[in-house]
């Protein structure tokens, strides 16, 4: 089980969307992706595409306007 | 492999971080109230999704809904609730101690306010699904309109929200192409944005017309409307296209809990109160006939007041006025009404000569009329009494002689 940072500040969308989609794929079972964004867009996205995926999804709002979305690969 | 759970105990627990979710956090917070609000993305809901909220008084320069929900976050972090950016996966809410549960975490709260709102609504075209999230198909303009610059979109509906946002859209893309249910000149939007709409050069519309299907390789690149009338396909070419065809309330993990209409929106009192103590539901996700920001923070205030009563009433009730160690009098009356009034001064006669022997309370209705209806009385004013925390007897008749003698 690892950590991997996906550092996608100063973008926004799709692209935070799609840099998380290709990067979860290279990612094992069990693993943990971090999305760092600072476009308010990509929470509307990013979570609830994971969530649809399947995925157990939480987010931290770390500073104000920028979040980690945490995604636990389930399957 | 199962994690543990956390387990964390608040007095109220906010599920929805829109307008309504936000309003009762302040309220609640504001009351002292230990309270969690979860949302499963981003703070300020659907609000968020709208570019300029020109009808939210107090605020003439027609901002960004994020701006104005950003300003109702800080206002209720700057009250002490606690915000939590995840999804609940399951409620218990029959009770004393409603479960609200996460992924990782198992919040015990006394209170729950239901503010989840309502996702778009989607077309249930052929295809739809391929094309969701970042393939072509969105449902929020403000989101994803800079991406438009020069494009050609299309937008499906007609209400405010399809034609206004599609006016916002015509700012970045070379065309809109509008496609409308109804038949020409018809729009279920306000006159002011319908005029506007089939002034501006920019945008076209196909009347008469649903979604059929979706087609594109990796990438949307063509909506296929249907001419309801003739049945006949036409074929649009397009860049992007836009949903705006209303909304579904959040309701999957309430089912079965609660009282839902065939539509499945929440139903509520004038308090918010739906079919289950101490739970209440706010904002678009309840039955309701305006959905607005100015409707939803009017709702949070009034779950956040009445939680706030609710869990006061609560603790006098099981604690004060249910209380065990005497056995207890219970004088139930409404200030305004003079018989009642006066009969105060015997209910203390009778307190002085059972001095120390049984517990008094007294209940003004006028106030607020939780209590009695806690203790299920037929009319007011009437007299209770308890033992060992339990009633044994309702008096409605305002004899002391009657009531001594029930002691």
């Amino acid at each position: 089980m690892k950590e991997v940072m996906l550092d996608c500040l100063g973008e926004a969308c799709p692209i935070p969307l799609v840099k998380a989609e290709n990067k979860l794929k290279e990612l094992e079972i069990g693993d943990m992706l971090i999305v760092q964004i600072d476009h308010s867009c990509a929470m509307k996205n990013v979570p609830e595409w994971a969530r649809k995926e399947g995925y157990n999804v939480e987010v931290e709002e770390v500073d104000d306007g920028e979040w980690e979305v945490i995604i636990e690969k389930t399957k | 492999m199962a994690r543990e759970k956390v387990v964390e105990n608040y007095d109220v627990i906010i599920i929805g971080g829109g307008p309504a979710g936000l309003s009762a956090a302040i309220y609640a917070g504001r009351a002292r109230l230990k309270t969690l609000l979860l949302e499963k993305a981003l703070v300020g809901g659907l609000a968020t999704y709208t570019n300029e909220i020109a009808n939210y008084p107090g605020f003439p320069d027609a901002p960004k809904g994020e701006a104005i929900t950003n300003l109702m976050k800080e206002q209720a972090k700057n009250m002490g609730v606690n915000f939590k950016l995840t999804a609940v996966s399951s409620v218990q809410l029959k009770g004393e101690e409603k479960v609200v549960e996460t992924f990782r975490n198992k919040y015990i709260g006394k209170v729950v306010i239901i503010a989840t709102g309502g996702r778009p609504r989607t077309t249930g075209g052929e295809n739809e699904e391929e094309f969701l999230f970042d393939k072509g198909i969105s449902f929020c303009a403000t989101c994803d309109a800079a991406g438009n610059t020069d494009k050609h979109v299309v937008v499906i509906g007609s209400g405010d929200a399809a034609i206004e946002e599609g006016m916002f859209l015509t700012k970045f893309a070379k065309k809109v192409t509008v496609s409308v249910m109804h038949d020409e000149g018809i729009m279920d939007c306000n006159e002011i944005a319908k005029e506007a709409a089939l002034a501006n050069p920019k945008m076209e519309f196909i009347w008469n017309s649903v979604v059929k299907r979706f087609e594109g390789d990796e990438h949307l690149s063509r909506v296929v409307l249907k001419n309801v009338k003739t049945g006949d396909e036409i074929p649009v070419d397009c860049d992007n296209c836009f949903e705006f065809i209303g909304y579904l309330p959040n309701t999957e993990i309430f089912e079965g809990q609660l009282p839902l209409t065939r539509q499945r929106y929440i139903t509520v009192n004038e308090k918010k109160e739906t079919g289950i103590e101490g739970v209440f539901a706010i904002g678009d996700v309840t039955d309701k006939w305006l959905k607005q920001i100015a409707t939803a923070v009017g709702d949070g205030a009034i779950a956040g007041t009445a939680a706030e009563r609710y869990i006061a009433e609560k603790e006098i009730f099981d604690h004060k006025i249910m209380q065990c160690e005497k056995p207890g009098l219970i004088y139930v009356y409404n200030a305004i009404d003079a018989e009642s009034r006066n009969f105060l001064s015997e209910i203390e006669a009778i307190e002085e000569s059972n001095k120390g022997k049984i517990a008094v309370n007294r209940i003004d209705t006028y106030k607020s009329n939780g209590l009695a209806l806690k203790l299920e009385l037929d009319q007011v004013p009437a007299i209770v009494i308890t033992k060992d925390g339990k009633v044994t007897d309702k008096i409605y008749d305002l004899d002391s002689s009657l009531i001594s003698a029930k002691l």
